[in-house]
């Protein structure tokens, strides 16, 4: 029962329903809650631009994501294997984590513009900080006993690291990585905010002038349901990788 | 110092040799010596087994043999008559830990295989040979499995094949069977036998079981409590192949009284240096 | 000696990037929209102490109160989940679905709802807030494994009890935790809120100061948010340590 109400399409199916029924029910002013009808009429009457708006937010996303954990992986392994770099630099970025980088938004505007790269930028960086301290962290896990049995038959530095860190790392990478893609993805809305045309952080703000509340719900909706589909891609990257218990 | 002897004047070197090995941890003054003064031989294609009270040294030992700490420096460790420096004895000795520290993310094929990967051989070859043995282990039809899904007797002849399949000369076994139930273990002490008789590898074997010391080895080792020595070598005279029955046999209770005798000495020096 | 080894090495490397900062913006004569240099920002927040102070004074205020109300939610929400299950099975798909939606996207509708005013910044706060700490409380509470309940109902332990003397302290690490990652969230998630639409506050400092192109008035106002957040961090830290000392 539990599992199927913590699946995306449990949950949004009984909250859809709930939502139907409730709204109605308890007089809910439309200010405050528009009932469901309400929300898929104004859907349906956007759709383009919301379904233009949803894959444009989405390319930014994954582009920032995969640029942010492709560097965040490298920058981990080089820190995790030259200890001075490490020092120097990881209370940094742990540090960084706390840090307002979207405040940051109106500068990479100007860097670069009102552009797909910027918003990618703004993803790419919030995405880069996380990964790489959870790929250090994974990658220090490794089981010293399982180690010593490697250096036994005498693997050279390379086959370690193969064979025994990388696969021990995947577990802590991938919450890294989950991590990392929620944080792109808000990157990206609010990346969008500072300026764009296209986007569903650009409808968003809209809305918000316009005061609609209808169309902010939809939009909210929209990106819960970007948020769902991106996350439920890297789970299944976890199953299919990531997929046993440690020893 | 060793009581009995071991073969001498044979013109074949000893497969293994340690001369006057210790090995301190620490610093002055916190420094504690695990193992001193070890003297031990080992000749091709004996079963040789080690016991010893706990915290005797004896995983210390067999770390050193295989490569992964150095003696200490007045020491030496000969390997086919050649001394061995820091850390040229990786890859030399098929070393098998008390835990089977099998990889949860390889199959038990795989996990059997790894040894051979490292030393280079193509993961076809190395699946081939690791096959040929699963039916002597025991593990037909579990190539495919991963090890969580097999029972701890299983995981630990997963272990075992590993460690065979690493065709080196000397095997070191640190208690393979301690996790094991009785039965279990008498059941493996047999199989092994077995399998030692058919390959005719030599084998260093550590157990804290006398029975299973006297029962499986050529020569008992036993250990002082720490720092650990070798207080006696007795060499066992018993029938090979060795019969189950032989365990409740008068030669074999001699031995075993004698042995009982000095580790019981041992055991107690440990619990007095263990109390306040 | 302990202390220096850790901080030294993170020291010496800021004060070397502010080094080659400086070096490179006054060298290359980097126009300040582009990159001001440190200095200059430093002279910025000097001279405008007073505003960007009582900005922070805001910022700081309504994160704080939307920390506590949303962890102390939490918190509260996750025990009740605990001994009573159907609470539990009930808000599952409510929390499924808020988690998947970034809550950058509820900034607009907290506008629309409360206004302009601390209370729209103070609810997205306790929003990201409550999601982490309830997700990580309610993982930390659950932890303790059958037999050890088993054990202490054996003693004549009530529901109560169990929870008392055993899941609050066992969960407590995971709650820290939670607690953390919470505490960043809400001061990023103010700022956001404050660039959207704010009275005061330092997000709306950035606001105004990039629609009037006074850059340096943006980094000024970033950094000093930079530095409130490396600060609270190390509150933390501090807590954390005192509460989970035996982790």
């Amino acid at each position: 029962m539990k599992a199927i109400l913590g699946s995306p399409l449990g949950a949004g199916a009984v909250l859809a329903l709930a939502w139907l029924v409730l709204v109605p029910l308890l007089h809910v002013p439309p200010l405050i809650l528009p009932s469901l009808p309400a929300i898929i009429r104004d859907a349906l009457s956007v759709w383009p631009a919301l379904a233009a708006g949803f894959l444009r937010t989405l390319l930014e996303t994954v582009l920032g994501f995969v640029l942010g954990a492709a560097l965040g992986v490298g920058c981990g392994v080089a820190f995790a294997y030259a200890r001075w770099l490490e020092r120097a630099i990881l209370p940094l970025f742990v540090a960084s984590q706390t840090v307002p980088v979207i405040a940051f938004g109106a500068i990479v505007v100007i860097w670069f513009g009102n552009t797909l790269l910027e918003k990618v930028m703004i993803a790419f960086y919030l995405t880069f900080f996380p990964v790489t301290v959870n790929t250090i962290r994974g990658l220090r896990s490794s089981d010293p006993e399982r180690l010593a049995l490697l250096r036994s038959f005498g693997a050279s530095g390379w086959q370690r690291f193969v064979k025994l860190a990388l696969p021990s790392a995947a577990p802590v990478i991938i919450i890294g990585l989950k991590l990392g893609i929620s944080l792109s993805l808000a990157g990206a809305i609010v990346g969008e905010w500072f300026g764009a045309t296209v986007g569903l952080g650009v409808m968003l703000l809209q809305s918000l002038y316009d005061e609609q509340t209808a169309r902010v719900w939809v939009l909210i909706i929209a990106c819960g349901l970007l948020g769902a589909l991106l996350n439920g891609a890297i789970s299944l990257a976890e199953r299919r990788f990531v997929w046993w218990r440690p020893a | 110092m060793i009581a009995g002897s071991s073969v001498t004047g044979s013109a074949k070197p000893a497969l293994l040799e340690l001369v006057g090995v210790s090995k301190r941890f620490g610093r002055a003054p916190q420094e504690t010596l695990a193992v001193r003064d070890l003297d031990i031989a080992i000749q091709p294609g004996e079963f040789v087994t080690l016991i010893g009270p706990s915290g005797c040294g004896k995983s210390t030992l067999f770390n050193m043999i295989a490569g992964l700490l150095p003696p200490d420096a007045q020491g030496t460790i000969l390997f086919g008559g050649e001394p061995q420096g820091d850390g040229k004895l990786l890859g030399k000795v098929s070393f098998m830990p008390q835990k089977d520290l099998l990889f949860p993310w390889r199959t038990v094929l795989d996990n059997a295989t790894l040894a051979l990967e490292i030393e280079g051989l193509p993961r076809r070859a190395a699946r081939q040979r690791a096959e040929a043995l699963f039916p002597e282990f025991g593990l037909q039809g579990f190539e495919r499995h991963y090890p969580h899904q097999l029972s701890g007797g299983m995981r630990q002849r997963v272990a075992l094949m590993r460690t065979f399949l690493f065709e080196r000369d000397l095997i070191l076994l640190d208690e393979p069977f301690g996790a094991l139930d009785a039965l279990t273990r008498a059941i493996m002490q047999r199989w092994l036998l077995d399998i030692w008789a058919r390959h005719r590898r030599t084998v260093l074997f550590i157990t804290h079981d006398i029975d299973e010391a006297i029962f499986l080895g050529d020569r008992v080792l036993v250990m002082t409590a720490r720092p650990g020595t070798i207080t006696l070598d007795e060499r066992i005279d018993l029938p090979r192949p060795r019969d189950p029955a032989v365990i409740t046999s008068e030669p074999f209770m001699g031995i075993k009284r004698r042995l009982l005798a000095i580790l019981e000495q041992e055991s107690l020096k440990s619990f007095a240096v263990a109390r306040p | 000696m302990r202390l220096w080894a850790t901080v030294l090495p993170p020291c010496a490397a800021i004060l070397v990037l502010l080094a080659v900062w400086q070096a490179a913006t006054t060298g290359f004569r980097v126009p300040d929209y582009i990159l001001p240099d440190p200095l200059a920002i430093i002279g910025t927040i000097g001279s405008s102490a007073g505003s960007l102070g009582s900005a922070l004074g805001v910022t700081v205020e309504e994160a704080m109160l939307g920390f506590a109300i949303g962890a102390g939610i939490a918190i509260l929400l996750a025990i009740l989940m605990v001994l009573v299950p159907p609470v539990e099975t009930a808000l599952v798909p409510v929390v499924v679905a808020l988690n998947a939606v970034p809550a950058v996207a509820f900034v607009p509708l907290a506008l629309i709802w409360f206004g302009l005013g601390i209370w729209s910044k103070v609810g997205i706060a306790a929003l990201s807030v409550n999601l982490v700490v309830l997700l990580n409380a309610l993982g930390g509470l659950k932890a303790p494994d059958a037999a050890a309940i088993d054990l202490l109902r054996s003693y004549g332990a009530r529901p109560l009890g169990v929870l008392w003397r055993l899941r609050l302290p066992a969960a407590m690490p995971a709650i820290v935790t939670g607690l953390r990652i919470g505490l960043s969230r809400s001061t990023i998630a103010v700022i956001v809120a404050e660039m959207l639409g704010a009275y005061t506050g330092i997000g709306q400092i950035i606001y105004q100061s990039t629609a009037q192109v006074d850059y340096l008035t943006v980094w000024a106002a970033v950094l000093v948010a930079v530095i409130a957040s490396l600060l609270l961090y190390a509150v933390l830290v501090v807590i954390d340590r005192k509460l989970v000392w035996w982790s």
